[in-house]
């Protein structure tokens, strides 16, 4: 007999039988035990044929297993697609909770700085006015003295109205290079109001090391504006006063909803004023024992709150502290 | 301060649009909040409608009583009738004209009408009109020396832009119009011209009797004195600059002192010279209870901290805050004493703030300002008074003790450099320097203008004062870093990490105030002077803020709230209060709520810990559990509306707890033999005791000993309960055999027995 004229026989009736009873009936006609194929193998003499006869019920056997994959698969399916839902219902269980906005705003900066070789460092709220204002180098008649701007727990104990004597400690607790941020809660006498809190959050900065420029300030806030407020953001600074820096400055990004041609938000001058900075007044190193000739620094000092404000359209920041859940879960 | 950039630019030559000094001054100099812009609308030709007119007749309206009927030349040869309702002018009058078609300020466009029957081709104005002032009880009459038909805008500053520039405490120098115009300079290369004023001629030497008691409050006092003053209105140029810069016109000589001080920075007050005693000026300090009522019509009482101008007998002026009424000028007043002095800061502020009286001038004065400005500030007023108000100079006294010098400071230029950033070449920092008035040698010698003595003492100044020129080309950099490291600290990983175990509970974070109106323990820190009462004393714990924001949360009406926040809490210590870090929590429901999210806490951070019954004055007696690290249980009935759990844990002590790294276990090669076993006991019997129990009875091969059901009932008698927990055996050596196994469940069986009364049920 000529074997690969059955074998070809067999593949196409295999390629046509379309259910698995007609795939069956293929399988007994062409390999079962009365089959053509099966009597030729028990009755094959020479070597050379019964090679050939193998070759083809191996063929055929494979060709069947196959289309036998093939026609389940598809009875699944067909089975399957009568099993119909409703996909567009919502899904069950695994309510996960929100974290606050600013603590978002609050991890993404520590990432930032991480990021750049800089560690986080904790700070205390109830102060000495030792680290709030003589280490900051605030003149005695400096306003933020007063207790009507600051909270006083007693002559000398008071509620910190920025982040700053986190850097005091820092630069007292060891030599530079010092490269930390601190990130937390402070407090003024501030009449609640849209943009007013008398309880708000800042961050921080300080760098300290042999040859810190204001270039590298330049640079560092910029890299922390554009992480903020997106890539394309530019950067400025102006000109300022603060006690604790000189020169101080003020930092500006680019408006992100008019990309500086001028709008509501950045009262037409294309720019957000984000807070102060500035290189730190020899002062303040000489008070933590640092030499000015030795080394420099920068620092600088923003509010979260702010940060979180301009980026998300907040209009007024009492909305923070109300812990609305319908606020909450849109962050 | 708000500066007119008219008269700004009549102290500096610059090029520059109002646009780029303001964008400047903001890198350089000071903030500026905005642009602002009054009068007439300089476009489309609208500012050549506004014309200088000539009223060349002028009666009463036909048809009409209170209006006049004019005809006014503006220059276009045949004059125009208009109609006007004003009477302080007549035949002859120069006058503002405003021609139809002309937009006035206020966004009226002016139209040919006819009024009564008359036509009326144009609009006779007032300065209110035009946004000059505030007069409008009649039209503004100008100085008879301009031609009809010259455009208005050449006579008076029609359009006006006004820059409103918020200044540093630093920098008192800014608080004038010139000291602006020396930085618009100093940015933009602008000539600077030499400070206004020249003295007029001084017709007579009459003696001025100043004396100043205390020179360190008053370093310095110039009086002049003048005859012959004819108190008046201001011209319109004066009274337009005043209004543009946001004060009120007075008259003449008030306002002469007022323009001097926005102009060049320093304060200056005159006083009717008929009304001192003696004629006399005495700077000293006042007497304990000595009174004045100052100008605003308030008797102020003082005492010896604050300085007085007093003449022979009694205060004349509060110094440097306000005048007196007694001696102030009025429209009588022909003889004026004119005082230029200085002040000492502190002092100022410190009578000002105890009056809560503040003044342009107190204003000034409080931030420290150059005391050789006085004789220049004198001499502009007393050209302005001889001009203005027709006086004649006839004395001066300056009285003053050591001015302050102007000391050298050393400035590196390769230091400045360094700092900043950016290499300024040397002769170019010598060039900014001196822009500003700093006197600079071929050395390294800088000496310091008078105006900024108090700001600029150290070499670090010097810098800045270069540095604020070139801020725009500082490159942006990083720092060039020796050693590098940048990590959380494993209590700020902790944090992180409880954070979000919360998160995953399906809590959500709130925000509350540190401040409360009242904490649970006595002993909380009180602030002595509270902003508000319910802002009055710093936590102990957080569980009253987040129950608070709990029950916000209902008020609105939302469902499903479990709320947790991290915070510091403070507890009363020996000098600072011991400062925690603290995750409070609270959610919807019973106990097992509040726990659950406490295990799940405790697994996130791989902590086992022995949970015991428990008091807290918040929440539930019976149920309630304190864990070492904190306390968990359910709210007291009656503080939140339905059934609420909570919890609150120390951070530092879960840091305490938790294992530093975990090590490996091999759970896999011998598997575990798990078995059910429900044992019945004394209702008061607790799972935790029978689970401690059998673990210390069967060894360390019982794994775990999980309670998954509590069952009462008939079967198990009064007063008991079944509790069914799962049980795991397993040796990390080998496979238990079930031999083995019926062995520790024996002895698990025989302790609890004997210490519980515990049967083993079926």
């Amino acid at each position: 007999m000529d074997a690969e004229a059955l074998a070809s026989e067999a593949l196409g009736a295999v390629g046509d039988a379309s259910t698995s009873d007609q795939l069956d009936d293929v399988r007994v006609r062409y390999l079962g035990r009365k089959s053509e194929l099966k009597q030729a193998l028990r009755e094959v003499r020479d070597r050379e044929t019964g090679m050939a006869l193998n070759a083809a019920r191996v063929r055929i056997e494979e060709a069947v297993a196959d289309r036998q994959a093939e026609l389940e698969r598809a009875e699944l399916d067909r089975a399957l697609s009568e099993e119909q839902i409703d996909i567009t219902l919502p899904g069950e269980g695994h309510h996960r909770g929100h974290l606050h906005l600013i603590s978002q705003v609050r991890r993404e900066v520590e990432d930032i700085f991480l990021g750049m070789g800089y560690e986080v460092v904790e700070g205390r709220e109830v102060e000495t006015t030792r680290y709030l204002f003589d280490a900051l180098n605030m003149p005695a008649t400096h306003p933020t003295r007063s207790p009507l701007n600051t909270f006083y727990l007693d002559d000398e104990i008071v509620l910190r109205s920025e982040t700053s004597p986190a850097q005091i400690h820092t630069m007292e607790q060891r030599q530079p290079p010092i490269y930390m941020v601190s990130l937390g809660r402070c407090y003024r006498r501030d009449t609640a109001d849209p943009t007013h809190y008398p309880i708000f959050h800042q961050v921080e900065g300080l760098a300290v090391d042999t040859d810190i420029t204001l270039a590298d300030l330049k640079g560092t806030l910029q890299h922390l504006l554009r992480s903020l407020f997106g890539e394309d953001r530019e950067t400025r600074l102006g000109t300022h006063f603060f006690p604790f820096t000189e020169p101080s400055v003020e930092a500006y990004v680019s408006c992100f909803l008019c990309d500086g041609s001028g709008c509501r938000v950045c009262k037409q001058s294309g720019w957000i004023e984000i807070g102060g900075a500035g290189i730190v007044d020899p002062n303040v190193l000489e008070f933590v024992g640092y030499d000015p000739e030795q080394v420099s620094g920068f620092a600088f000092g923003w509010g979260l709150e702010r940060i979180a404000m301009f980026r998300h359209g907040l209009p007024d920041l009492r909305a923070l502290w109300q812990n609305d859940l319908r606020l909450l879960e849109q962050f | 301060m708000k500066v007119p950039m008219s008269w700004l630019r009549e102290y500096v030559e610059v090029g520059a649009s109002t646009e780029e000094i303001a964008d400047r001054l903001v890198i350089s100099t000071c903030e500026v909040e905005r642009i602002a812009r009054v009068g007439v609308a300089d476009d489309d030709g609208n500012l050549g409608l506004f014309r200088v007119g000539l009223v060349v007749q002028a009666g009463k309206h036909p048809n009409a009583d209170r209006l006049q009927l004019c005809r006014v030349d503006v220059g276009e040869g045949e004059p125009r009738q208009i109609v006007c309702g004003a009477w302080n002018f007549g035949e002859g009058a120069t006058v503002a004209v405003a021609l139809p078609g002309a937009v006035l300020p206020d966004g009226q466009r002016l139209e040919e009408v006819k009024l009564r029957g008359e036509s009326s081709s144009g609009m006779i104005l007032s300065e209110r009109e035009l946004e000059l002032g505030t007069d409008h009880t009649g039209i503004l009459v100008l100085d008879g020396g301009h031609e009809p038909g010259t455009p208005l805008a050449d006579v008076l500053p029609l359009a006006e832009e006004i820059l409103e520039v918020e200044t540093t405490p630093n920098r008192p120098d800014l608080l004038s119009i010139y000291g602006l115009a020396r930085e618009v300079a100093a940015i933009f290369g602008g000539e600077l011209r030499p400070l206004p004023g020249t003295d007029p001629e001084r017709s007579g030497d009459e003696a001025v009797d100043i004396r100043i008691e205390d020179l360190e409050r008053c370093p310095r006092y110039v009086g002049r004195l003048f005859r012959d003053v004819k108190i008046g209105p201001s011209p319109p140029w004066l009274r337009a600059r005043l209004t543009a810069a946001g004060m009120r016109p007075i008259s003449n000589v008030v306002d002469a002192t007022n323009y001097v001080m926005l102009a060049v920075g320093s304060p200056l007050h005159a006083f009717d010279h008929t009304r001192l005693d003696e004629g006399r000026i005495v700077v000293r300090r006042a007497t304990l209870n000595e009174e004045i009522k100052t100008l605003d019509g308030q008797v102020r009482t003082l005492t010896a901290e604050d300085l007085v101008i007093a003449d022979a007998s009694r205060p004349v002026a509060i110094a440097g805050v306000m005048g007196g009424e007694d001696s102030e000028v009025t429209d009588e007043t022909s003889e004026v004493l004119l005082e230029a002095a200085n002040f000492e800061p502190s002092g100022i502020q410190r009578t000002s703030e105890r009056l809560g009286l503040r003044s342009e001038a107190s204003g000034r004065w409080e931030k420290g300002i150059d005391p050789y400005l006085a004789a220049q500030a004198a001499t502009l007023c007393s050209e302005l008074f001889v001009d203005l108000a027709g006086a004649r100079w006839v004395g001066e006294s300056d009285v003053h003790g050591e001015l302050p010098e102007s000391p050298a400071i050393r400035l590196r230029p390769e230091r400045a450099s360094a700092l900043i950033g950016l290499e300024v070449p040397a002769d170019e920092q010598r060039r900014i320097l001196q822009s500003l008035g700093f006197e600079t040698s071929d050395g390294l010698e800088v000496r310091v203008p008078t105006w900024r003595l108090r700001d600029v003492t150290r070499e670090i100044d010097l810098v800045e004062e270069v540095a604020r020129m070139k801020l725009e080309e500082v490159p942006f950099t990083l720092p060039q870093r020796q050693e590098m490291y940048g990590r959380l600290s494993p209590e700020q990983r902790l944090r992180r990490d409880v954070e979000d175990a919360l998160l995953g509970a399906g809590f959500s974070e709130a925000y509350t105030p540190s401040l409360v109106a009242d904490d649970p323990r006595p002993d909380a820190l009180r602030i002595p002077q509270p902003q508000s009462q319910d802002m009055a004393v710093l936590r102990t714990t957080l569980l009253p803020s987040l129950f608070e924001a709990s029950r916000y949360n209902q008020s609105v009406g939302n469902s499903g709230v479990a709320l947790f926040e991290i915070a510091h809490v403070y507890l009363a210590a020996e000098g600072l209060p011991d400062e925690r870090v603290h995750v409070g929590g609270v959610t919807e429901g019973p106990f097992g709520r509040a726990k659950g999210a406490v295990e799940t806490i405790l697994r996130a951070l791989g902590i086992d810990a022995a949970f015991e019954r428990a008091e807290h004055e918040l929440l539930h007696p019976g149920k309630t559990a304190s864990l070492g690290v904190g306390i968990v249980g359910e709210v007291r009935p009656g503080l939140l509306e339905g059934t609420w759990s909570a919890f609150e844990l120390d951070l530092a002590a879960l840091a305490g707890a938790a294992p530093a790294l975990r090590a490996y276990e091999d759970v896999i090669t011998y598997p575990a033999l798990r078995q059910d076993l429900a044992f019945a006991v004394d209702e008061g019997v607790a799972a935790g005791d029978l689970a401690a129990a059998a673990r210390e009875a069967a060894g360390a091969e019982l794994r775990s000993m999980t309670p998954f059901d509590v069952y009462r009932g008939e079967q198990v008698g009064e007063g008991r309960k079944s509790i069914a927990f799962r049980v795991e055996f397993r040796s990390p050596e080998r496979t238990l055999t079930d031999e083995e196994a019926a062995g520790i469940r024996e002895r698990i069986v025989g302790a609890l027995r004997d210490r519980f009364g515990a049967e083993l049920r079926a």
